[in-house]
């Protein structure tokens, strides 16, 4: 004992110490970059784990943690920052600060002005810093700074293939060289009387001018050429133009905060709220249909092949779990293609005409076909493991007892079975109430009412989201959120609903 | 018919109906990608169940005309680390959930299952954000590295396999672990030495499971990954039919069956694992 | 079990030691790095083309280039990226994006100089102008056409009568399956639709006096329109049984090459595959219904952008403003994906070798530039599926009244 004693106590050292080097690695660059707020959570999580570690009682929290760390970084904090875009405008035209979209409004304004020359440049260095040796179209060298424009003398440059390649008292810079100093050469304008001169690429320059600029004492956007005002409004995320522009709004937008309004919207439009209910009963019969399905399958197989002697037992268990080794995306699209009415192998072997996609009871009936063969494998796999894992000894001893085969399923395999698979069952059905890609590359929600764009008779709720939130006007994350949200809390009650079923039954067997 | 074929088909007569028709549903649309990937002029519609004519040109043309030997590793690399550290993540806290009892236990299994319902392509721009950050200060975790793709999938490893495994768990008679505690092994020894080998088929079950999904994952790692070299097998199918799917279509069939293989292989090796495992546990039991 | 804190403090000072040491290097080879990078992302098809010559401009230039090819959801990817600060220098894709990488604060206007512009092709800059600023530089030209298997129907029909009428002939005979392949699909297809609907008289939107679309006039829902789709619906499948919905993106052109059709509705993509199978064809404009307006199909034009928050935005500028103005990279990814190039000095050098640029340029002709503004997003998904209805048979003025309000909804939210 003293030995295996020891030996634990070493691996606990060990990666204990791991975990405290690792933290001591990480701490680094976050100091070096001044992040005291994620080195304070650091420190705090490093001695978390010791405190746990170190203490001598089995505590639960010994075996969670590693997995509730990862858990908590990356799916509980997206999911939770996800949920809280729903109470913004968040999306296309509303992504960033309203920073980000005043300097997007303001770079984009930048137009040459008409009949200003353009030069040739070649980026360089003097004592003073960055310079733009310009070469005009009549030939005449100059160089530029903040100040201006200040002629070369014909004899100070030489001039190859139409740029300037050498000055006296400069260092020109290299394309690469000057891309290291890019934030400087995208900032650099050399003044003059009708603009300013900037450089478009490395080689070339030319005479612009922001045509729209921002105050922040009106907090407005004006027009230079036209004088027209848009005014910051701060409910929606926009500039909105009054006087001559009214109504209309710049298309850069940025983020802001609208309450509730996503949730409300998802009540009263009716597009969205009229055929929520019938989508939704859809949904939980694909799911559960779904689940049965794959579920009794995988069983009935996995009984079957459940035999010590059977011979080609290893063969029939490779071969039947082949479609759960193919990529699934890849294969539901080729089931689409299967299903064509008339190109596919289907209809082909069958000598059917079946328009599979083209009515409602059909498609649902071929969706949840390849479901039951995308996921029939799952749970004949599982269903295999958990038969090996049923001590074999009750069988037997039911055996012994006189009972039958099928009194032997029914009474001692299949409540065993249940009890390891009705979490198994819960989760597979959670799975497929939001299983995406099984709709979204087959039928994509068709086929759809005549007139009827945004729900078919296949869309789960969650294709349904998609279409609405990323299928009208670009992506409107914020409102889609809200949808989501209010997807997850009838979720949340079906699993609860069913997980009490799932105590009352672990407490039964446990 | 003699009463010894009557009991053959009782016996074992009928499990063979089962399999040959179960692996003939299985085998179908695999056929069809098998005599496309062999059709060297496959296409959607022209490929029937048996090629017009075969030739392995759709598997030269993925070595010489994309990076395929590099999205294979990558791929096996990920899905196998990925596999196994998730799988011991996942028995760690269904150990704790089948067999300890704590508060707020119910409330963190349906907490579990629960996060993993949150459609995923609303979290992904979260997700990007947060490697981009912490890319800034760990360059090997952020985004375009395998490993920064690695720890996500791990924030995914509590779930549904732990679901899963909490349900064997609970199958395992619990005066195993009672009577190891009284010879006066410490709760560690007992999760390593005497439970552990208990669950065995189910770890093989959930690490077979756990590599899958990650093989076939294309949400996440499209997101993540940019350079060629680093791209994983899923992405780099997507892409060959992303646009043009009739004129890749053999060679995307090709490729799907080479995926299937480290698959196949992980399983022909597990299956192996599953019936030791079963062995070890009847001798304990 | 207890633990020796002594042991662990001894473990942790040697693991703080070593990281120690390990870190402290880091600054060195940080330092070091190569010069400045350029990043591009396009699609898989175009930056396998892209790479040599980005290869090579590195070189040339000394710095280093990068072609990422991103094969799902190119432009949501490059949003979310350039939004963050981690997108690339460089982005190409089609000219309708323009509208929304424009309201993200994604993209910046180009400069180019008046004779840097006229070497275009006019229908290129003006797809790529928006707002009145350039924000791309254009590359390909793309737009559909008729093609036809000379075998089959060794004469171009005048009308879209005559073609059915052909291609009835021919199915009728056995020697064909399909009189047309037009893709359709389950959920419609508006770009392939449109010029068989602008012939019948339809339209999308309204023009403004400057010629831009007009989305307050919306022209989905109007009887013209109706008027149009009831034409597209008796080539449908309870009529002619031109248009299945069967056909679609990934077999239209599989059933041209396999000889079950004499008429295929596609782009200059489809020509690569039509070589490989070695037919005889001919490229043509698609023609009108009888009496009707021509047949406008859209043209697209594939383009090269600036982000606006690129690392090294200024080379990125260079590249496209002087660099991709150039005939030969055009000439190239001609080469590599036979479309029109964008240049008119690099279409000049590709139409002596390849007759077919003439017949797709031709077929362009008099063709409407794809409408870049925010709107139509609204419009391709309702009315593809209202195609899609109509084509299976579906009462066409409800199904249209049906699809103008779902637009009308969304542009105006």
């Amino acid at each position: 004992m003293t030995n295996t004693y020891l030996r634990g106590m070493v691996v606990k050292i060990a990666v204990l110490g791991l975990a405290l080097a690792l933290a001591v690695y990480a701490a680094f660059p976050l100091a070096d970059a001044h992040a005291w707020g994620w080195l304070a959570v650091l420190v705090v999580v490093t001695g978390l784990i010791f405190a746990i570690y170190l203490s001598p009682r089995p505590v639960p929290a010994k075996y969670l943690v590693p997995g509730v760390l990862f858990l908590l970084a990356f799916q509980v904090i997206p999911v939770l920052y996800t949920v809280a875009t729903a109470f913004t405008n968040y999306g296309d035209g509303h992504r960033g600060t309203k920073q980000d979209a005043i300097t997007a409004i303001q770079s984009s304004s930048v137009r040459q002005v008409p009949g200003a020359a353009e030069y040739a440049l070649s980026v360089a260095l003097d004592d003073g810093g960055l310079k733009f040796l310009l070469l005009s179209p009549d030939g005449k060298a100059y160089a530029g700074d903040a100040q201006g424009l200040h002629e070369l003398g014909a004899g100070a440059v030489t001039v190859t293939a139409g740029r300037i390649a050498a000055a006296d008292g400069y260092q020109l810079l290299d394309l690469g060289q000057a891309t290291q100093r890019n934030d400087e050469v995208l900032a650099f304008t050399v003044p003059t009387p009708d603009g300013a001169i900037r450089a478009t690429g490395l080689t070339r320059a030319y005479t612009g001018q922001a045509t729209r600029f921002y105050d922040a004492g009106c907090d407005c956007v004006t027009d230079r050429g036209t004088g027209a005002q848009w005014f910051a409004d701060e409910r929606t995320g926009e500039f909105v133009g009054r006087g001559g522009t009214d109504g209309e709004h710049l298309a850069q937008g940025w983020k802001v905060g609208v309450g509730l309004r996503n949730f409300a919207r998802v009540v009263t439009d009716g597009r969205i709220a009229g055929p929520f209910l019938q989508t939704l009963v859809w949904n939980l019969a694909f799911a559960v249909g779904s689940v049965l399905a794959t579920f009794a399958l995988g069983l009935a197989c996995a009984l079957a092949l459940h035999a010590d002697r059977l011979r080609g037992r290893g063969i029939y268990r490779v071969l039947l779990v082949l479609p759960y080794a193919m990529p699934s995306f890849a294969m539901l699209l080729v089931w689409r293609d299967l299903f064509n009415q008339d190109f596919g192998l289907i209809n082909r072997v069958t000598g059917l005409h079946v328009d599979w996609f083209g009515s409602p009871w059909t498609a649902r009936l071929a969706v949840i076909l390849v479901q039951l063969w995308l996921g029939y494998p799952y749970m004949f796999l599982v269903a295999t493991g958990a038969l090996q894992a049923i001590p074999r000894e009750m069988a037997e001893a039911a055996a012994i007892d006189g009972a039958t085969a099928g009194q032997r399923l029914r009474r001692v395999t299949l409540p065993l079975l249940l009890v390891a698979l009705t979490p198994l069952l819960i989760s597979s059905f959670a799975f497929n109430f939001n299983n995406f890609n099984a709709i979204y590359l087959t039928t994509d929600g068709a086929p759809f009412p005549a007139g009827n764009s945004s729900i078919g008779a296949t869309d789960l709720l969650i294709t349904y989201t998609y279409r609405v939130a990323f299928g009208g006007s670009g992506a409107q994350f914020g409102f889609a959120a809200a949808l989501s949200v209010y997807i997850f809390a009838i979720v949340a009650v079906i699993s609860v609903i069913g997980f009490r079923r799932s105590r009352k039954q672990e407490e039964v067997y446990a | 018919m003699s009463a010894r074929t009557i009991a053959w088909v009782r016996h074992t007569g009928w499990r063979h109906s089962v399999g040959v028709l179960a692996v003939a549903f299985s085998l179908f649309p695999i056929v069809f990608v098998v005599s496309a990937a062999l059709n060297p002029l496959g296409s959607l519609s022209s490929t029937g169940l048996i090629p017009d004519s075969a030739g392995l040109g759709n598997f030269a043309g993925l070595f010489r005309e994309t990076d395929f030997a590099h999205w294979y590793l990558n791929s096996v690399l990920i899905a196998g680390i990925a596999a196994a550290a998730g799988v011991f993540l996942s028995i760690l806290a269904a150990y704790a959930f089948s067999r300890m009892r704590f508060r707020g236990r119910r409330a963190g299994l349906v907490s579990l299952l629960l996060i993993q319902m949150f459609p995923q392509f609303l979290s992904v721009v979260t997700i990007y954000l947060i490697f981009a950050g912490l890319g800034d200060y760990y360059p090997a975790l952020g985004l375009d590295s395998p490993w920064g793709l690695m720890l996500l999938y791990l924030g995914g490893a509590l779930g549904v396999n732990t679901w899963l495994m909490k349900g064997f768990l609970d199958t395992v008679p619990k005066e195993l672990d009672e009577s190891a505690v009284i010879d006066g092994a410490s709760h560690a020894q007992i999760f390593f030495r005497v439970t552990l080998p208990l669950v065995a088929p189910i770890l093989a079950v959930t690490a077979l499971l756990g590599f899958i999904t990650t093989i076939n994952e294309v949400l996440l790692a499209n997101v993540f990954l940019r350079s060629d070299g680093a791209k994983t097998l899923a992405v780099g199918l997507y892409g060959l039919v992303a646009e043009k799917r009739n004129a890749n279509f053999g060679m995307f069939c090709a490729g799907s069956l080479l995926t299937a293989i480290p698959t196949v292989v992980v399983f022909q090796v597990l299956q192996r694992y599953i019936v030791s495992g079963l062995t070890a546990g009847a001798v304990k039991g | 079990m207890r633990i020796p804190l002594r042991a662990v403090g001894v473990f942790a000072l040697a693991a703080l030691t070593l990281t120690a040491c390990g870190s402290s290097k880091t600054p060195e080879s940080t330092s070091t790095q190569p010069a400045a990078t350029l990043t591009i992302w396009a699609d898989d098809q175009r930056s396998a083309a892209l790479k040599p010559f980005a290869e090579a401009f590195g070189k040339a230039n000394h710095v280093e280039v990068q072609v990422q090819a991103v094969s799902k959801d190119l432009q949501t990817n490059y949003v979310t990226a350039a939004q963050s600060g981690k997108g690339p220098d460089i982005v190409v894709g089609a000219h309708d994006w323009i509208g929304n990488l424009v309201q993200n604060g994604t993209i910046d206007p180009i400069q180019l100089s008046d004779s840097q512009k006229s070497a275009f092709a006019d229908v290129a800059v003006k797809a790529v102008t928006f707002n009145g600023q350039l924000y791309g530089v254009p590359y390909a030209i793309e737009n559909l056409a008729l093609i036809r298997n000379t075998d089959l129907a060794p004469t171009a029909p005048a009308t879209i009568e005559d073609l059915v009428a052909a291609g009835k002939a021919l199915k009728d005979s056995g020697k064909v399956s399909n009189i047309l392949s037009l893709q359709v699909g389950q959920n419609g297809d508006a770009y392939h639709i449109y010029p068989l609907f602008s012939s019948a008289g339809g339209y999308l939107f309204g023009t403004k006096p400057n010629g831009d679309y007009d989305p307050a006039d919306l022209g989905v829902g109007k009887p013209a329109s109706v008027e149009a789709f009831k034409k597209i619906a008796a080539l449908g499948e309870k009529g002619a049984g031109a248009l299945t919905r069967s056909v679609n993106s990934d077999n239209s052109i599989p059933t041209f090459t396999g000889g079950k059709t004499p008429f295929l509705i596609s782009g200059p993509w489809a020509v690569a595959d039509i070589k490989k199978a070695g037919l005889k064809y001919d490229i043509t404009p698609i023609p009108p219904f009888a009496g009707g307006k021509p047949a406008q199909p859209f043209v697209g034009v594939q383009a090269f952008y600036v982000a606006s928050k690129g690392k090294s935005k200024a080379l990125a500028n260079e590249f496209i403003t002087n660099y991709l103005t150039k005939p030969d990279l055009q000439v190239a990814l001609y080469q590599a994906n036979p479309r029109p190039p964008a240049l008119t000095a690099a279409m000049d050098q590709v139409k002596g070798s390849d007759p077919d640029i003439e017949k797709w340029l031709t077929a362009g002709k008099g063709g409407a530039v794809l409408p870049a503004i925010p709107a139509m997003a609204a419009v391709w998904d309702p009315f593809g599926k209202a195609e899609s209805a109509i084509v299976g048979g579906a009462d066409v003025p409800a199904t249209l009244s049906g699809a103008s309000k779902t637009i009308t909804d969304a542009i105006s939210k």
